[in-house]
């Protein structure tokens, strides 16, 4: 892992088409802007790491049985 | 084919059926093959079954039975991707999350599961709706 240290209106580059400005700094917080192409996702760290959480929960088998309560329950 | 599934038993599947996530699921990044599994002909739920993990199953409902004013825009790159178009329009699902009852299910609205049910392809996507919870209740006021 590589650790740079920035000022404000610094940027770095990663590969050809990604740019990484640190806009500003205020106390705590730091803002971030990110030039990349449309095929790159970005996400806030914690919000990707919420949807892993979330499907790694919903994938644990559950008793579904009672699932057949809703059998009678139809599309509008 | 035959396919194995722990919550479902044993499934006789077309190869066909088979559904190609590239991606994998965010959590499960080397899961790229399922079959969904309609719960019953006219049920808002469905099943995800991995084709290569009989433990790995999602249960899936239909947003537009539940909440009529679910909506997203399709970013050209995932539409292009899933091979999606207005001719061609994808089928939505919300992966749910049952952890006690039934009737205390949540639904994850900020990622939906996107199928295009012509090429076979399949991707969950993040959205940037800051309104749509990751765990929101299906049956608001426990259900009916």
């Amino acid at each position: 892992m590589l650790a740079l240290t920035r000022k404000v209106g610094e940027r770095i580059v990663i590969g050809d088409d990604i740019v990484v400005t640190v806009a500003g700094v205020k106390g705590d917080n730091i803002r971030i802007t990110v030039d990349a192409p449309k095929e790159i996702k970005i996400y806030r760290g914690e919000i990707y790491d919420a949807i892993v959480a979330e499907n790694l929960q919903a994938a644990v088998s559950n008793d579904l049985s009672g699932l057949n309560l809703l059998k009678g329950l139809n599309k509008k | 084919m035959k396919l194995q599934s722990t919550r479902l038993g044993e499934l006789e599947i077309d190869e066909e059926q088979i559904i190609d996530f590239p991606r994998g699921i965010p959590g499960f990044p080397d899961e790229k093959a399922f079959v969904h599994i309609p719960y019953g002909e006219e049920s808002p739920f469905s099943f995800l079954q991995s084709a290569n993990e009989p433990n790995l199953t999602f249960l899936l409902v239909d947003p537009f039975a539940f909440f009529t004013d679910y909506e997203f825009e399709l970013d050209d790159e995932a539409a292009s991707e899933l091979g999606v178009s207005s001719e061609n329009p994808p089928q939505v699902f919300l992966i749910a999350n049952v952890k006690g009852e039934i009737v205390d299910m949540t639904v994850n609205l900020l990622a939906p599961v996107i199928l295009n049910p012509v090429n076979h392809r399949g991707r969950q996507i993040i959205l940037e709706k800051k309104d749509y919870s990751i765990r929101h209740k299906l049956f608001s006021q426990g259900g009916e």
